[in-house]
């Protein structure tokens, strides 16, 4: 509705407009679409369209509706049409961290033309004077700047234009509108997290960010600041400020290599001061009933430093909101098809977070299954319950089979600005087995996003990782490499001293 | 492959050929010398993911020895060859050269035992079997169900009875968008949209080594018992494949298994073919 408003008025306004050729294909690239569709698409986007299909109640956010003629991805005005080069550009690279898959290679140059002509017999206003829009000219971008003047500007107009109400006043989408928001659909939606480059739908090069706040989201809460941001170098202090935020790509590891110390492990800001940190992904545990088909956390940051006796871990996510109330326990039940709206719910499930371990040590390459372990092979779960202000010790056996060891870890826990940093200690004997030094140690990771009305085996989880324990002393490579320089040095010259020395007697007879 | 990487050899060795013999005059050793750095460094350079360490040496190694074996193949050569060195190191004219080769050696023995001592540590890598021996039978939902002669039994459909069987692909489409593409992805090709956190990844169906040399009986074990019913050498516990018997009925996973075949347009292995 809200976008057909402004388009009624351009129809009255200029019924010239109509007389412009529309693109709309020809009858054979359209039929030559839908055959496409019917097969590749249909599931997710309806046969009609109308993203009334079997897959559309398992994913947030929701396939788009096609004959409602909002298009996320335009080179055009707020509340216009797309072009059809938008509409393929959509299809071709897909809609990251969404099941919008991208279809370039797949498809065929024809068949995505076919498919975007298609796409629009499903809004008729393609037929109309709106199926002409005004493009937006996206200029080309001038170098990348981080002068700290240039960066600062950018600051100033991202907070001036309130972009801070929804994407927080440091871009982690955790602005104080951020939870109420909803699309035109009526699903709620989260402003992304500009910290998150590589999560931006309709991608995220420097144009694609001016693009983004020129044109806004149709169909979503972002708006379009064509009429509000003038200054052309102030438009890109703004994009080189979002860009200054984020890395191109994530650093996702495998390997959290953690430091020893001798003495007490003081759990603070200080002890992980110089650990580095490593970055894994964390994705719907879509396996075992209670499914997550869409979890609230998509990653997490974890350091750790150990001493004699302890290991203290810390952990880092970002989050929308802190529910710091409520409860939640990984042996919650959840039904086996929670069809619990996301993003509604307040109150009733906190914020958690675990990290899983084996519980005795693993032989070969052996270990319990990284879905909360099995009866032939526990795992030991550190679990904390952020509405609550300690940590315990489980024993994970497969969901609906943890107990309690009845073991307390120290913690602290603490939500500033969109992140969690959780920091637990504990022993570093699981059951009969120590945590070696210079030893692999299989860890993997849960977060629990409550306000996403996660809990129990409803959750965001990783595979199973690696935790490394540096030797607490590294030995000197000086010794040996002079060592070896020697050896080979000496046997060298006694190599040719022995051929000068036979040369010189064959010589003399 | 690191493509770049192998050409770059190449092409140095094409210029040593045609342009550098125009000056100077290499001799057998000299060549055999120059083709192995080369094969060690595209070995160690042009293959992608990097090989370890050990099996370079193991490489390099057997490459030593095909080279010096080529070498003393032709006697005349190997005592041409054997004459040049001694005259290296013997000869007032090569002295600053062989003291520099004297130095050089030790000095690269010693660069690499730095190298080796401040390696990162590498995680056991997981050498997991893709397609166990299937069990003789199965259990599900309290039946039993012998894989050695199970069929699916809608697939005759496709010639008795077109529109039945179209309904059974069907509904395979919805089990499949329901359920599994946010691992094997939209066109099946192991890219869904939660892949990238999962270790092993999700099964690609598009590739020639999957569904298209197993019987269905075979997909029919690996959907209705996921990964808990791996044997141990196709670590069970690290598959994200789940035991569909959970949510799924017989005949659904008979019509999810002819959706697989019918949208990557392979055929089934037939029954009694071994695995
Ligand atoms: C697995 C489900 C799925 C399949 C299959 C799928 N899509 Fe989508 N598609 C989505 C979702 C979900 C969105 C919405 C993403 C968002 O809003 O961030 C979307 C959005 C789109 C958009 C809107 C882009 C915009 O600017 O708003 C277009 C165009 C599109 N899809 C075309 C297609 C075409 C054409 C196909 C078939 C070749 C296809 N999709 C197949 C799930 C799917
Ligand atoms: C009213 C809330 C709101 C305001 C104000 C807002 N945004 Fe957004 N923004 C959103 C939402 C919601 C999304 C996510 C849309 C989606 O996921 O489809 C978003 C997405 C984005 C994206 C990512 C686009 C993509 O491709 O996914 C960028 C970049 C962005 N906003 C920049 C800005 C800038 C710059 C400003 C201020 C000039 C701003 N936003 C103001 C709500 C807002
Ligand atoms: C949570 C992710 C996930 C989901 C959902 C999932 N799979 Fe899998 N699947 C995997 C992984 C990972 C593998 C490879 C490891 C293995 O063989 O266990 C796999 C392997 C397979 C294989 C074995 C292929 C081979 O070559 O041996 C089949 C068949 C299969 N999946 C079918 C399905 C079907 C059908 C569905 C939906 C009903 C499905 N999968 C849903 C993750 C998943």
């Amino acid at each position: 509705m809200r976008t057909l408003l402004p388009l009624l008025l351009i129809w009255f306004a200029y019924p010239a407009m109509a007389m412009q050729e529309n693109d709309l294909g020809t009858e054979v690239q359209r039929a030559e679409g839908k055959e496409v569709y019917d097969i590749k698409c249909a599931h997710c986007h309806g046969y009609e369209g109308d993203a009334n299909a079997v897959a559309t109640s398992y994913l947030r956010p929701a396939p788009r509706d096609f004959t409602s003629g909002n298009y996320k991805f335009r080179s055009t005005e707020s509340g216009e049409l797309p072009t059809t080069e938008d509409i393929k550009r959509s299809i071709r690279l897909g809609m990251p961290y969404t099941s919008m898959p991208p279809w370039d290679g797949i498809l065929s140059e024809n068949e995505i033309t076919g498919l975007a002509y298609y796409l629009k017999t499903f809004e008729p206003a393609f037929e109309g004077p709106y199926g002409n829009p005004t493009i937006v000219d996206i200029p080309k971008a001038p170098s990348y700047s981080d002068d700290p003047v240039h960066l600062a500007r950018g600051r100033e107009i991202f907070e001036a234009n309130q972009c801070t109400d929804c994407h927080g006043i440091n871009g982690r989408g955790n602005g104080p509108s951020a939870p109420e928001l909803v699309d035109d659909w009526g699903f709620p939606i989260r402003p992304a997290d500009m910290t998150k480059r590589w999560t931006f739908r309709a991608s995220a090069t420097r144009e694609d960010v001016y693009r983004t706040f020129m044109t806004g989201l149709n169909g979503t809460p972002m708006p379009s600041y064509l009429q509000t941001i003038n200054e052309e170098e102030d438009r890109w202090a703004l994009v080189d400020y979002v860009w200054s935020l984020s890395r191109d790509e994530p650093d996702y590891g495998t390997v959290v290599s953690v430091r020893g110390q001798t003495g007490e492990l003081e759990l603070g800001d200080e002890l992980f001061a110089d650990a580095t940190g490593t970055y894994f992904p964390i994705v719907g545990q879509i396996i075992e009933p209670g499914r997550a088909f869409y979890p609230g956390v998509n990653g997490i940051r974890v350091k750790g430093v150990y001493n004699e006796s302890e290991i203290a871990i810390e952990l880092q996510w970002h989050d929308m909101t802190a529910e710091t109330e409520g409860r939640n326990h990984p042996d919650t039940d959840v039904p086996v098809f929670d069809a619990t709206e996301p993003d509604t719910l307040t109150g009733g499930w906190s914020d958690a977070v675990a990290v899983l371990l084996p519980s005795r040590t693993p032989e070969g390459l052996e270990r319990p299954y990284f879905m909360f372990g099995d009866s032939k092979f526990p795992m030991t779960i550190w679990y904390t319950d952020l509405a609550t202000d300690s940590a315990v010790v489980l024993t994970g056996q497969g969901a609906g089979r943890i107990t309690d060891n009845g073991v307390e870890l120290e913690r602290t826990a603490a939500y500033e600005d969109g992140v969690w940093t959780v920091r637990l200690k504990g022993s570093r004997t699981l059951g009969d087995y120590r945590m070696q030094e210079s030893a692999f140690v299989p860890i993997s990771f849960t977060a629990w996003d409550g306000f996403n009305a996660e809990r129990g085996n409803k959750r965001g989880l990783s595979a199973w990782y690696h935790l490394y324990l540096e030797p607490m002393e590294t030995e000197s490579a000086a010794l040996p490499m002079a060592k070896w320089f020697l050896i080979v040095l000496v046997a060298e010259v006694a190599i040719v001293g022995l051929v000068r020395f036979r040369a010189r007697r064959r010589k003399k007879t | 492959m690191n493509l770049f990487v192998l050409l770059g050899i190449a092409a140095v060795m094409v210029l040593i050929q045609q342009v550098l013999t125009r000056w100077i005059q290499l001799n057998r050793i000299a060549w055999l010398g120059i083709w192995w750095v080369a094969l060690w460094a595209a070995f160690s350079y042009g293959i992608n993911p990097p090989l370890p360490n050990s099996i370079i040496v193991l490489f390099m190694a057997i490459i030593t020895i095909a080279l010096m074996a080529y070498l003393s193949a032709d006697n005349e050569e190997l005592e041409e060859a054997r004459q040049s060195i001694v005259r290296f190191m013997v000869a007032q004219e090569y002295r600053i050269a062989l003291v520099i080769v004297l130095l050089v050696i030790p000095a690269a023995v010693a660069a690499w035992t730095y190298a080796s001592m401040n390696e990162a540590p590498q995680p056991p890598s997981s050498g997991r079997t893709i397609h166990p021996p299937p069990p003789s039978s199965i259990t599900f939902a309290g039946n039993s169900i012998d894989l050695a002669t199970a069929n699916n039994p809608y697939r005759e459909l496709e010639h008795t009875d077109e529109a039945a069987f179209a309904a059974h692909v069907a509904n395979g489409r919805r089990i499949y968008f329901q359920n599994c593409f946010y691992c094997h992805g939209d066109n099946m090709q192991g890219a869904g949209m939660f892949a990238h956190g999962y270790d092993p990844l999700p099964a690609n169906f598009n590739d020639a080594t999957t569904i298209a040399m197993l019987q269905e009986s075979y997909l029919f074990w690996r959907i209705a018992k996921g990964a808990p019913g791996l044997p141990s050498e196709s670590t069970p516990w690290s598959s994200a494949m789940p035991a569909w018997e959970l949510f799924l009925t017989e005949e659904e996973i008979w019509d999810v298994i002819l959706f697989l075949y019918e949208y990557t347009g392979y055929e089934p292995r037939a029954q009694g073919m071994p695995h």
